[in-house]
């Protein structure tokens, strides 16, 4: 499959384009052959052990990983699990090193469409700068030259090799999954719709394409993303407005978006930025307004499963998504309330998407996320 | 001629250890890395040799532009996975004991 999907991702040179095939191939051997080998490990040697010892079962999470850690077979699947993300980001990296100068030129041949709006005084909170989110090195934030779009980049041709090829030629299935919620559960006809934490845009296309009649502007606090996300954009001849902001605290009125949502938004944050940011949806949504927030941490879960509880936790350490496991304890419900919105039309659901072969997806990926939905007061 | 800018390719946060010290960890990341050479080493002459197929002559843009076909792609993932079978063999044996 042709690697480049739209005019402003860069040609990888034939041992780019393998070696990223490699990645793809080794990510997919340590999730379908290494990783089922784990619970069957654990059930047959671990917990035993542990039972032996003890006379009892491990009671929860910290039990269990009071072992694994130990356990040298299991510590060789999460090394090398957390490796293949380094190894992907590097074998990447060489090809936007090699052709950025280039693409930073070929920029200013995409700007008609939509707007670009940047804050060189914009702080980037200390949440996405005291250490690099899902091991991308640099970040989202790091400018490396002048107009870079280096993160951008790295972002946008990542994301098929960590997905398998699952997220469709724009990377967008996630917020597909966000749209066919909105649109087989809501009774709304957007006119203005904003999507916070944007980077790159690959979920904020998806609203310009399923409601062209209205105007979508997406708001993010790195300037990388956002130049790369305009140009994106318009290589794909979309119309959004981009704008360098801080979802904790916009400059847009009062009463302004028929939806706002986020995609992968919230995990990224802090516990001290989510309320923020709830009231800030709350106070720029027009009166009955939604706000969607689609996320990949599953929901709490009020039965203890040991084992599962502690698999469930490896990106939060593994993969330095910190915060994560944090949000998933968080009371959102309380805050969603005290932020406004309506209590019976505040929703922790699922949001579905299937993938489509015809349409740039690989055939057979069906995706379910959470999604927490609210609605403010009419 | 502005000085070629450099990406940072380390990511910024905990430095952990997962096997019994780090330079095991270094060495099981070497490992991968040498045998992620040794793919794109093969494909490349798997690339040359189905370029030399079908013509007498080639140059390296033959072999930059050169897109592997679905059925080749395949064939290429399949001996990956069986590269990595080989390598990674040791552990998936750690795993598989009773």
């Amino acid at each position: 499959m042709q690697k480049q999907k739209h005019l402003m991702q860069p040609i990888p040179s034939h041992d780019e384009s393998v070696r990223q095939d490699f990645i793809t191939d080794f990510r997919a051997f340590l999730t379908d052959e290494i990783y089922p080998k784990i619970t069957p490990y654990y059930v047959s040697k671990i917990e035993p052990a542990f039972v032996k010892e003890k006379g009892r079962i491990p009671a929860d999470k910290k039990e269990v990983q009071d072992i694994m850690l130990k356990d040298s077979a299991y510590q060789s699947w999460s090394f090398l699990q957390r490796i293949s993300q380094q190894m992907m980001f590097t074998s990447v990296i060489d090809t936007v090193e090699r052709t950025l100068e280039d693409l930073i030129e070929e920029t200013k041949n995409y700007t008609k469409l939509g707007s670009l709006k940047l804050d060189k005084s914009l702080k980037v909170p200390r949440y996405l700068t005291a250490y690099d989110i899902h091991q991308q090195p640099g970040g989202y934030h790091t400018e490396n030259t002048e107009n870079d779009i280096a993160a951008g980049v790295v972002y946008d041709i990542s994301l098929p090799i960590y997905s398998r090829d699952a997220m469709g030629d724009e990377n967008d299935l996630l917020a597909q999954a966000t749209i066919n919620y909105l649109i087989n559960n809501l009774d709304v006809k957007p006119k203005k719709i904003l999507d916070m934490g944007c980077n790159i845009g690959n979920s904020t296309l998806p609203f310009v394409r399923a409601f062209p009649e209205s105007e979508v502007y997406g708001i993010d606090v790195a300037a990388p993303g956002l130049r790369y996300a305009h140009a994106r954009a318009n290589a794909l001849n979309a119309s959004v407005h981009f704008s360098q902001q801080n979802a904790e605290s916009t400059s847009f009125e009062d009463n302004t978006f028929d939806i706002v949502a986020s995609c992968l938004l919230l995990h990224e944050t802090s516990h001290s930025a989510i309320p923020k940011i709830i009231n800030e949806c709350a106070r720029i949504l027009k009166p009955g307004g939604w706000m969607l927030h689609l996320d990949v941490y599953p929901f709490q879960r009020n039965i203890v499963e040991p084992l599962y509880d502690f698999l469930k936790d490896w990106e939060v350490t593994n993969n330095n998504e910190d915060f994560s496991g944090v949000l998933r304890e968080m009371d959102l419900q309380g805050i969603f309330e005290d932020a406004g919105f309506t209590k019976d039309t505040i929703q922790f659901t699922s949001a579905e998407a299937n993938s489509d072969a015809d349409n740039g997806y690989t055939g057979d990926f069906y995706l379910k996320l959470p999604v927490y939905v609210a609605q403010v007061a009419d | 001629m502005p000085k070629k800018v450099k990406l940072p390719r380390v990511a910024k946060g905990k430095n952990l250890v997962y096997l019994d010290d780090s330079s095991i960890d270094n060495i099981l990341a070497m490992v991968m890395t040498l045998t992620q050479e040794i793919s794109v080493l093969t494909d490349r002459l798997d690339t040359v040799e189905n370029l030399m197929a079908n013509k007498g002559q080639i140059n390296r843009d033959d072999i930059d532009s050169f897109e592997p076909d679905d059925e080749l792609q395949e064939k290429r993932t399949e001996r990956r996975k069986t590269l990595l079978k080989r390598v990674l063999l040791p552990i998936e044996k750690a795993l598989d004991s009773k």
